[in-house]
């Protein structure tokens, strides 16, 4: 099977379509490919918001399957390292269908506003002033009224950006069929510094995939044995961890002041199910419909529709001390509509709450905001001035890792972040695992274990996460990998040659974010506000996180990794695994590397 | 089914499906997923409420009939609108009634290419008579816009026979919907009331998010919190 990538100088206009069949055979795509294309265009230290760095739009050999994710990959304006960020939907198999197999390479920056037009082998360019400043669905909208000449046109798959991208704020999202984002690390910021408002693709032509016969049984198979995902999921879709997460100590409360508030309690999936809940959604070839949109119509917000799960509803929960699902419905679709990350924007939110609560910052520095706890007309005004960089918006549009510098510094410690990403919906405090997962991810916070290079390999491939337990207990992850990739590409892989893959991506990813000044037993830590307070469950027992201990897993963690105990991979793995390009740069910035 | 007059109390065994009889049913449950298929004309019940759009169908029906994995090959097809969140709808051929097989009608050919066989109970498309892609009448002529053609790989319309396959149906979509969003079943009311064209579906589901307009999520903070100063 040939791979074809579509690469694309928005500065130039120059358009072409390059095989890269053989960089897949070793990186798969999606992130791990990502990470390579990183090292390989953008030059060190160049800044995130400029026309050096890239916008790799990555999809994988068996994207489409389980899941249609696709990869948004370049250097993070929020960290300034290595950046990735990932979203379901229907876009990345109309990509495929479309004859781009490899994704997209954004490069440069165009003069002027434009939208990305691909209907097969006709891409375009288009100019797109008419939808610059526009919200997210009104721009979805107008941009498919356009486009549909006929029923077939009906399904063109969109991805745009909302005001938050066009300003550069730098945790902005991108945003596909309304409820599906590319949220973390700032993807849509970087789309929004190449003028790129919106991406309309689709696709009639079908990927010449070498067994499909192979890949129907794999995948109805899947459907049928994974029943009970099914079963769980349609009821609340992923809101249900927020719900069981508060029990746990693991959800934060108060930006972390709290282990526990009353109004936890609100947050229970039954009441999202029975009094919200409209249909399931699902998507390419998945059948679980995990996404679950939540209805309200009643005074005194009136009609609103959001798709709640942890990670975009979480944040505006007891960490903001917002009261329950009707606040939030409307809330979390007010984020949407700006096209900001809703985790990473709550984090922020928060900071300046306790900040306000603490007198570190005046209502009269806040732009004459009364941001108490829980006062949803305050957050709103403030989400509003960060989006459009006005006031005290502009500071805090820089993200956590450059707006505490702007700011007093009594302020910073309350700022819950490591390497300038929010902790939002997590509380580490109740579990070690919780804690070690979000600290040794190279690119910044990614949960759920992103860090793992079994993750990493996940986004490559591309297959959904929600999915990759279940996919362990049918077939056993290594095996349906190396099945699929026989069905659709027809290669032979070997269970070595396997994980050689997996350790090519990760080891690609903090290949590359060290080189961007990243230093794992550094940057691998937490806030200290997770080591230094103690905080009560419902039940009033202490949490707290031992240093000591935490130091010893992290150590641990990095072996399982294959990596030495500071995080860095070995030079004779490297070697191994082809790719001694990265060992000269790397010595540069690692001194004492052995 | 109790015998009068007999201490013997004799039950009936559940039927199972006639398309494979003795056979355990394709799906376990008691819902109508597990209802025997009927015998005489039928159709593929959609129930766009129920549709996640995963395309499962999709893949199953041009595995069925081309071997290949080919969503434009698929003669049942998912739609999706903003309504303004996402909703799939499906569009299938629902072999009409029988004064109102539009398709039939609109043929330019004696005999009509596409037709209805009584034989077969179903619409069956004579594939070497037909004109292609630069007559599609038929297409025009569907309210629903359903049959489809993929020039020049496949230059006649696509319309779902139900898989028959010498004189057995087993429709594949209905056999791996994930959702039992398709039903395969004798019809209830007259066919051709199934046929609503997809952009229909989705208004009529719209409907349900009444108050909210098509065009906008919610009351805007600025309007909403206007007397907060």
């Amino acid at each position: 099977m040939k791979f074809q990538l579509l690469e694309i100088n928005l500065s130039t206009k120059e358009k072409k379509v390059v095989d890269v069949s053989q960089d897949i055979r070793q990186y798969l795509g999606g992130r791990g490919y990502g990470a390579k294309l990183m090292w390989d265009r953008v030059p060190q230290g160049a800044d995130p918001l400029g026309e050096e760095n890239i916008l790799y739009i990555g999809v994988g050999p068996i994207t489409g399957f389980l899941g249609a994710v696709t990869s948004f990959n370049a250097k993070s304006p929020l960290t300034l390292r290595g950046g990735t960020s990932h979203m379901n939907g229907h876009f990345g198999v109309e990509l495929i269908y479309a004859g781009y197999n490899a994704g997209i390479l954004l490069t440069g920056k165009s003069p002027k506003p434009v939208y990305l037009y691909i209907k097969n082998d006709d891409v375009e360019i288009r100019d797109a002033a008419h939808l610059w400043g526009k919200m997210n669905l009104a721009a979805q909208q107008t941009l498919h009224r356009e486009l549909r000449k006929e029923l077939d046109d009906q399904n063109f798959r969109l991805m745009t950006i909302g005001p938050a991208g066009e300003h550069l704020v730098r945790n902005a999202a991108i945003s596909h069929e309304f409820y599906h984002f590319a949220a973390r690390l700032g993807m849509g910021a970087v789309m929004g510094s190449k003028n790129l408002k919106a991406i309309a693709v689709r696709g009639t032509k079908a990927p010449a995939y070498s067994y499909p016969e192979e890949i129907y049984e794999i995948v109805t198979k899947f459907h049928k044995d994974a029943r009970l995902k099914k079963a769980q999921d349609r009821r609340w879709g992923h809101n249900l961890s927020v719900s069981g997460r508060y029990y746990n100590t693991t959800e934060g409360v108060k930006n972390k002041q709290l282990g526990w508030d009353p109004i936890c309690d609100l947050s229970n999936s039954l009441i999202l199910e029975q009094q919200y809940k409209l249909w399931n959604d699902s998507c390419n070839y998945c059948h679980t419909g995990c996404k679950v949109p939540s209805f309200r119509r009643n005074p005194p917000l009136g009609p609103t529709i959001a798709e709640l799960r942890h990670d975009n509803a979480g944040g505006w929960d007891a960490n903001v001390m917002l009261p329950g699902y009707d606040v939030q419905v409307y809330l979390t679709s007010y984020v949407d509509e700006l096209g900001l990350d809703s985790e990473d924007v709550s984090g922020v939110v928060a900071w300046m709450m306790e900040c306000y609560q603490r007198g570190l910052i005046s209502r009269e520095e806040l732009n004459g905001i009364d941001l108490t706890w829980g006062n949803l007309p305050a957050i709103c005004r403030l989400l509003k001035k960060i989006t459009y960089r006005d006031g005290i918006g502009d500071i805090l549009a820089e993200g956590l890792k450059l707006a505490p510098l702007r700011l007093k510094k009594e302020m910073a410690p309350y700022a819950i972040t490591t390497k300038g990403i929010a902790i939002t919906s997590y509380e580490p405090r109740g579990s070690m695992q919780d804690a070690i997962d979000l600290a040794v991810v190279p690119v910044g916070e990614l949960h759920a274990g992103r860090g793992v290079p079994k993750r990493v390999v996940c986004d490559s491939l591309t297959i959904c996460a929600f999915l990759r337990h279940n996919i362990q207990e049918v077939f056993g992850l290594d095996q349906f990998a190396r099945d699929m990739l026989h069905g659709a590409c027809g290669w032979e892989v070997s269970q070595e040659e396997w994980l050689d893959m997996v350790r090519r991506g990760a080891y690609m990813e903090r290949c590359y974010c060290i080189r961007e000044g990243y230093l794992p037993v550094r940057d691998d830590m937490m806030p200290d506000r997770f080591f230094e307070e103690t905080i009560y469950n419902k039940y009033g027992e202490p949490k707290i996180l031992k240093r000591e201990e935490f130091l010893e897993k992290r150590e641990k963690t990095y072996f399982a990794f294959e990596l030495d105990r500071n995080g860095i991979p070995l030079k004779e793995n490297l070697k191994k695994l082809g790719m001694e390009f990265v060992i000269p740069p790397l010595e540069k910035t690692l001194p004492n590397w052995d | 089914m109790v015998e009068k007059g007999k201490d013997q109390i004799k039950v009936e065994a559940t039927p199972v499906r006639e398309a494979n009889p003795g056979q355990p049913p394709q799906k376990e449950g008691w819902g109508v997923e597990n209802l025997p298929y009927p015998d005489k004309v039928a159709l593929i019940q959609t129930r766009w409420d129920l549709c996640t759009g995963c395309g499962t169908c999709e893949m199953a029906c041009s595995m069925k009939h081309f071997g290949v994995i080919h969503r434009e090959l698929s003669r049942i097809r998912i739609f999706r609108y903003l309504l303004p969140i996402p909703k799939s709808v499906q569009n299938v051929c629902c072999q009409c009634s029988e004064k109102e097989r539009e398709c039939q009608k609109a043929c330019p050919l004696d005999p009509p290419v596409i037709h209805f066989d009584k034989e077969k109970l179903h619409m069956v498309v004579d594939t070497e008579r037909c004109l292609g892609s630069s007559c599609a009448k038929c297409q025009e002529a569907c309210p629903a816009s359903v049959p489809r053609f993929y020039p020049p790989e496949v230059d006649y319309p696509l319309v779902c026979d139900l898989c028959e396959v010498n004189g057995e149906r087993k429709p594949q979509c209905v056999e791996v919907c994930p959702n039992f969003a398709l039903e395969y079943m004798a019809p209830q009311f007259p066919q051709h009331l199934e046929r609503i064209h997809p952009d229909q579906k989705a208004e009529y589901l719209s409907k349900r998010l009444y108050p909210l307009p098509k065009d906008k999520i919610q009351i805007p903070p600025e309007e909403l919190f206007k007397e907060e100063k």
